[in-house]
C-alpha cells in the first residue's frame, strides 16, 4: 500500500521536473466520482491547456496530447486452461502484482502518428508495458501472458486506447471526454498528460481524482473487509429474518 | 433497474436477481429443495464470479429453510434430538469445506473443483432419483423397497454408540448420523447447496427416519448449516454479498409459495422424476463446460484481500 502511495506521489511531482519551453495546465471536471447504488458509469471531463514558461515566447502548435489514466492496482493472476486428460483445468498461470484495475489511454491522434514507439514504451503509455513492468518474473510467458490480460481488461472496458478522446478547442486548449464504467474499483485515479510537439515529449503534468463507493455500498464494502464477522452474523440473521418474516406472512 | 453489488464489484439488474430468485424459489417450493444447487450454477452461467455464487447463495438456501422449517416446526415436524447431531456434525464438515474453498481459490482450481463436484453429486443424485422415480411410476405400488431397506437396516445395526432418537422412534448407532452430518457440511459449504436432496434420501433410506420428521429436521439442521457457512465465508473469504443474497431471498421467498401450491396438483413420483431430469440437465451443463474447449482458454481474478472480487 505503501509502495502505491510512494509511486502515486512520484508521478504527481514529475512535472516539476521537466523545464521546456511549453508547460501545462490541467484539471479534472469532478475530483470526487461517488458510486451509489444506482451507479452505472459516469462521464469526467479533463482540460487544460498549453501555457509558455516565464519569459518565453508565446507558445504555438500544432500539439498532441495524451492522456493517461490509470485506477488503483491489485494484485492480480492470470491463468491458462488447457486439456488436461480430456478435461480442461487451469495448468499456467502468471502474477501481475501490483497491476491497475483501470488503464485508458486518450490521445488527440492515432498513438503511433503521436510520437515513436519507443517514447510510448519509455514513457509507459501503452498498456502492454504496465503488464510487463508489473509481472512477477518467474515464468517464460510473461510477455504473452501480459497481452493476454490486457486484452481480458479491454473486453470488460477497464483498459483501452482511445485515439480521437482529445479534442483541442483552440489551437493550446483542449478537452476529452472519460467514460467511468459501472464494475470500476474505488480509490485513488490519476490522469498523466504528455503534450507532445512533432514527436517530441514538451511537457507531463499529473492529476488526481478518487472514486468513491458512497453511502450504503461503501459502508458494506467496508464493513465486509473490516469487520468479517459481524458482517456474516448479519448476513446470517438477516436471512433467518426473512425466511422467518416469509414463513409469517404466507403461512405455508 | 440497475444496482450495483459491493462484493460482487458488479452492476446487475434487481429485476433479474428477484426473477431468477423467485423462478428458482418456485421450483424449491414445488420439489420441497432448498434450491442452491439451482440458483448457484444460474448466478454463475450468469456472469457473476463463481466464489461470489457460491458464498451469497448460502443467504438465499438458509431464508429458504428458515420459513420451510418454521412450518415443519408448527406441526411438530422437527426431531430435535437428531438435528443436534447432525447441526455439530454438519459444523465440522462447513469449517473443512470452508478451508478447502479458500485454498482452491488461492490455487486457482476452485471453478474445476466446483464443476467436477456439481457434476459428480447431481449426476450420481439424479441418476438414483430418475431411476427410481421411473420404477414408482411403472409399478405404482412398490413392492420393491422393503427388501432394499431391510438390507440397509442390518449393516447399521452392527454399529456401536447407539443412541435413541424418541421423536423419529429409533434406536440406532450415532456414526452413520454424524457421517452424513460431515458429509453434507463440506459438500454444501464446498458448492454452495443446502444438501436436502441428499440428506433427505440418506436419513429415509440409510437410518429410515420416518417421513413425518424427515423433511422437518432436514431443513432445520439446512439453516444452522447454512447460517454457519455464511459467517465462516464473510471471515474466510470475504465474499458474501449481502444485497445478493437479500435480493435472491425475497424473490426466492415470494417464489417458494406459488411453488407449493402447484405442487400439490402432481404426485410425488412426477415430483421426483421432473426434479431429477432437472438435476441432470444441470448437471450436463456442468460436465460440457469441462469437456468442451472453452471460448478463452485464458482467465484473470484478483489475488489477496482488499481488492474487488
Amino acid at each position: 500500500m505503501i509502495r502505491r502511495f510512494v509511486l502515486a506521489a512520484l508521478i504527481l511531482l514529475t512535472p516539476v521536473a521537466i523545464v521546456r519551453a511549453e508547460g501545462l495546465v490541467s484539471t479534472v471536471s469532478n475530483p470526487n466520482v461517488a458510486i451509489t447504488s444506482s451507479f452505472d458509469g459516469e462521464t469526467l471531463s479533463l482540460f487544460g491547456n498549453v501555457e509558455p514558461d516565464e519569459g518565453r515566447s508565446p507558445v504555438s502548435g500544432p500539439y498532441d496530447v495524451i492522456i493517461v489514466v490509470t485506477g488503483p492496482s491489485v494484485d492480480r493472476v492470470v491463468r491458462r486452461k488447457s486439456n488436461v486428460l480430456g478435461l480442461w483445468v487451469n495448468t499456467e498461470q502468471v502474477e501481475f502484482n501490483p497491476f491497475p484495475t483501470y488503464y485508458q489511454v486518450l490521445a488527440s491522434n492515432p498513438l503511433e502518428k503521436i510520437t515513436d514507439h519507443k517514447t510510448l514504451v519509455a514513457e509507459r503509455i501503452l498498456p502492454e508495458v504496465q503488464a510487463q513492468i508489473s509481472a512477477v518474473p518467474q515464468s517464460l510467458h510473461v510477455e504473452r501472458f501480459g497481452a493476454e490480460l490486457v486484452r481480458l481488461m479491454t473486453d470488460r472496458g477497464l483498459f483501452g486506447i482511445n485515439d480521437l478522446a482529445v479534442r483541442f478547442l483552440s489551437p493550446t486548449a483542449y478537452a476529452a471526454q472519460l467514460t467511468l464504467p459501472g464494475d470500476i474499483s474505488n480509490g485513488l485515479f490519476i490522469s498523466q498528460t504528455y503534450l507532445f510537439k512533432h514527436g517530441k515529449l514538451l511537457a507531463k503534468r499529473g492529476d488526481s481524482f478518487m472514486v468513491n463507493k458512497t453511502g450504503f455500498e461503501r459502508f458494506l464494502f467496508a464493513s465486509a473487509h473490516g469487520q468479517p464477522l459481524l458482517y456474516g452474523v448479519v448476513c446470517a440473521l438477516l436471512a433467518v429474518a426473512t425466511g422467518w418474516l416469509g414463513g409469517v406472512i404466507f403461512r405455508r | 433497474m440497475q444496482i450495483y453489488l459491493p462484493i460482487a464489484a458488479l452492476s446487475v439488474n434487481l429485476f433479474f436477481l428477484v426473477g431468477i430468485g423467485a423462478a428458482v424459489g418456485f421450483l424449491s417450493g414445488l420439489f420441497g429443495v432448498g434450491g442452491g444447487f439451482l440458483l448457484t450454477p444460474l448466478l454463475i452461467f450468469s456472469g457473476v464470479p463463481p466464489s461470489v455464487a457460491v458464498a451469497s447463495v448460502t443467504g438465499q438456501v438458509a431464508a429458504a429453510s428458515t420459513s420451510g422449517a418454521l412450518s415443519y416446526w408448527r406441526r411438530g415436524g422437527i426431531d430435535f434430538h437428531l438435528a443436534l447431531y447432525l447441526i455439530l456434525s454438519s459444523l465440522i464438515g462447513v469449517l473443512g469445506g470452508v478451508a478447502t474453498f479458500s485454498a482452491l481459490r488461492a490455487a486457482g482450481q476452485l471453478d474445476l473443483v466446483i464443476s467436477v463436484g456439481y457434476l459428480l453429486v447431481l449426476g450420481a443424485v439424479g441418476i438414483i432419483m430418475m431411476n427410481e422415480a421411473v420404477r414408482a411410476m411403472l409399478k405404482r405400488r412398490a413392492g420393491v423397497l422393503p427388501e432394499k431397506l431391510a438390507s440397509q437396516h442390518n449393516w447399521m445395526h452392527g454399529l456401536p454408540l447407539r443412541i435413541r432418537f424418541k421423536r423419529s422412534k429409533l434406536y440406532i448407532s450415532v456414526l452413520p448420523v454424524l457421517a452424513i452430518g460431515v458429509v453434507i457440511g463440506f459438500l454444501g459449504s464446498l458448492l454452495g447447496i443446502g444438501g436436502g436432496f441428499i440428506v433427505v434420501p440418506a436419513l429415509v433410506y440409510l437410518l429410515r427416519v420416518p417421513g413425518s420428521v424427515v423433511v422437518g429436521t432436514t431443513l432445520l439442521q439446512m439453516v444452522a448449516m447454512m447460517a454457519a457457512t455464511i459467517i465462516l465465508q464473510s471471515v474466510q473469504s470475504q465474499s458474501v454479498d449481502i444485497l445478493l443474497a437479500f435480493c435472491l431471498m425475497v424473490g426466492g421467498t415470494i417464489g417458494a409459495q406459488f411453488g407449493a401450491s402447484a405442487g400439490q396438483y402432481l404426485r410425488g413420483e412426477q415430483l421426483r422424476f421432473l426434479l431429477a431430469a432437472l438435476v441432470l440437465a444441470v448437471a450436463a451443463r456442468f460436465g460440457l463446460s469441462l469437456v468442451l474447449p472453452p471460448t478463452d482458454p485464458f482467465s484473470m481474478t484478483v489475488i489477496g484481500p482488499g481488492g474487488p472480487l
